[in-house]
């Protein structure tokens, strides 16, 4: 019944472990590997969320036994993957824009040297975000997560003959090695405390005896997610980060690593193992206030950056703000329709932007790619000579604003739905961080439509391999703002359903018992 | 400013981490008797029944290796990707290639 999950990991991780070797075969025989690989995950993934949205139920697999339970004993022993419609629409997202990713990458890194380690490091960072998306178990997430921070660590600095890309490593790698320390310090309190790992029993554990440690761990790892997902106070190594790395890396990075390591395993976290034994609205109070605070910096940041790469990410800060909303409405107003409503725009944000913003960051790629420069002010008038890739810019920047025939429209609408009918003043600060964002990407609009000016004279439009994933995700962007309201009912509202009840989270790995 | 901030937020934790540390209000050490079941439950079932299930003497490896195997893998995976990384930053840059 549930014989696909373990291919989600087998799939890339063989295809990680054999790159080295494969690579022996030359330079095609690598990048047509990468893909192949990708591709064959996201039929995997394609198939998981099919099997699950169909059947509705969350699926549990143990690792090493028929049953998740030790023999005669009512605890779980072993590691369970437990993939319910959230966890694999994520991994389906994850598939979707990695495949996306590589593909784009046999073109933009032709110049580049090592490429067999990049492909290796890309498919392990796929691999690591899929055990986010699919674990069941408390510390398996955190060796997924390290997994994950350490192959992005590399990419980030992978073009170690520039000064930012070692620059933005090193702050990366301190920062996010501190967070990921602060993780693992609140699992070990969790199990000092209450003996087990798995978060279903662990949730049961909580909702029996809440005890002080136990509010001590959310907090540590509430810290350390933050700092995973950028939010405000901690947001600064996000917009290093995701300017210097390679544009198809900046693509995975925004779209897929801040939202898995980050807001989903918050999410995860705080709904799935500690609302039944903690006050859901304290904790969603404070996830609202880093929301608001996330809001308006990263978007009111956005606009006075001169550098478009460095733009696109205070425009990611600005969008974490949005799905850390949803999250904390969705926490505050837990069981009600006005929380459902703002949790079911989150993960409707969530896949949205991850769509959005990578073909954004590819559009970067491929202006940086043609001419060299990623300063907004020496690239007006570029529609003239490279009229595909700056349609797909206006695509891009219209969805994250936004506009209703796109995709971002019924996300953000979502969100700004519930977040008025929970309190009017969320919704006057979700309202003002558009108004940024709209700002922000205004100005690049005119930069891009303006008089050419002699740099951009020479410029061309890319070859197939950049353009094809570009005009990918442009269709999904379009088809998926086709019809809002179809996916938000058959796909978010349901996964935010299951997100929310946490008994069936339980009952799925205890059973009977 | 900022560093005063700092420090006064280490302090806080710590004294937090202090509190959860001490066995009246927060975590026991040295458990034994009841608190051992209580709180070790899936230890004592390792050691109970590892011999049996998983066939080695040696819990430890027992564990690591066929209770919670994927977590190795996942070890292991870091390991290689530490690697993957550290050898990708120390190859040589792209102009020296050209000379």
């Amino acid at each position: 019944m549930n014989g696909l999950i373990p291919y989600l990991i087998i799939v890339p991780l063989l295809g990680a472990f054999a790159l080295p070797i494969v690579g022996l075969a030359g330079r095609k025989a690598r990048e047509l590997w990468a893909i192949l690989i990708t591709g064959i995950t996201l039929g995997v993934a394609a198939g998981l969320f099919k099997e699950v949205w169909e059947s509705g139920e969350i699926l549990v697999y143990t690792l090493g036994a028929k049953s998740p339970l030790g023999n005669g004993v009512p605890f779980p022993i072993r590691i369970v993957w437990e993939v319910d419609p959230i966890s694999a629409l994520f991994a389906l997202m994850v598939t979707f824009i990695a495949f996306v990713a590589v593909l784009y990458s046999s073109e933009y890194m032709r110049h580049d040297t090592g490429l067999e380690k990049y492909y290796a490091l890309v498919l392990v960072l796929e691999v690591g975000m899929l055990g986010i998306a699919i674990t069941g178990d408390l510390f398996n997430f955190y060796v997924f997560l390290e997994i994950m921070s350490i192959a992005s660590y590399a990419l980030v600095a992978f073009r170690n003959d520039t000064w930012e890309g070692i620059e933005a490593g090193i702050k990366y790698m301190f920062v996010g090695s501190l967070a990921s320390s602060f993780i693992l310090l609140g699992i070990v309190l969790l199990y000092g405390q209450y003996g087990t790992l798995t978060m279903a029993y662990l949730a049961k554990m909580i909702a029996e005896n809440p005890t002080f440690t136990a509010k001590v761990a959310l907090g540590l790892l509430a810290g350390g997610l933050l700092f995973k997902s950028g939010a405000v106070p901690v947001h600064m190594w996000l917009a290093d980060a995701h300017p210097a790395a390679p544009s198809s890396i900046s693509a995975m990075l925004s779209g897929l690593v801040i939202k898995i390591g980050g807001t989903y395993a918050l999410a995860r976290l705080a709904f799935s193992v500690f609302s039944a034994g903690i006050s859901t609205r304290t904790i969603g109070w404070i996830i609202i206030f880093f929301a608001c605070v996330t809001l308006i910096v990263g978007n009111a940041m956005a606009i006075i950056q001169t550098d478009m790469k460095r733009l696109f990410a205070f425009s990611s800060v600005g969008q974490i703000g949005y799905i850390l909303l949803g999250i904390g409405i969705g926490l505050a107003a837990y069981g009600s329709d006005v929380g459902q409503v703002a949790l079911a725009g989150a993960i409707y944000h969530t896949v949205n932007h991850a769509i959005m913003k990578a073909l954004l960051f590819l559009v970067a790629g491929v202006v940086i790619h043609q001419l060299g420069t990623k300063n907004l002010n020496e690239l007006s008038g570029i529609a003239r000579k490279m009229p595909v890739t700056s349609f797909a810019f206006l695509v891009g920047a219209a969805a994250i604003i936004g506009l209703p025939p796109l995709n971002g429209f019924a996300s953000k609408w979502l969100i700004y739905e519930s977040s008025a009918l929970f309190n009017p003043f969320l919704a006057a600060v979700a309202v003002i961080g558009t108004a940024f964002c709209t700002a922000a990407y205004i100005r690049v609009l005119f930069t891009f439509f303006g008089r050419p000016s002699e740099r951009v004279m020479k410029a061309r439009e890319p070859g197939k391999a950049m353009l094809v994933p570009m005009l990918i995700l442009v269709v999904a962007i379009i088809v998926m703002g086709l019809f809002p309201w179809a996916i938000s009912d058959k796909v978010m509202l349901p996964a935010a359903k299951t997100l929310e009840n946490i008994g069936a989270y339980v009952s799925a790995v205890l059973g009977g018992a | 400013m900022k560093r005063t901030f700092g420090a006064l937020a280490l302090l806080f934790l710590l004294g937090v981490l202090l509190v959860v540390a001490s066995p009246s209000t927060g975590i026991k050490f040295g458990l034994g008797g009841e608190d051992w079941k209580a709180y070790r439950y899936t230890d004592q079932y390792y050691i109970e029944h590892g011999v049996d299930e998983v066939g080695g003497t040696n819990i430890v490896t027992d564990i690591v290796f066929d209770y919670r195997g994927y977590d190795t893998l996942g070890e292991a995976t870091v390991l290689f990707t530490a690697i993957a990384g550290a050898v990708a930053l120390l190859r040589p840059w792209r102009r020296d290639e050209n000379e």
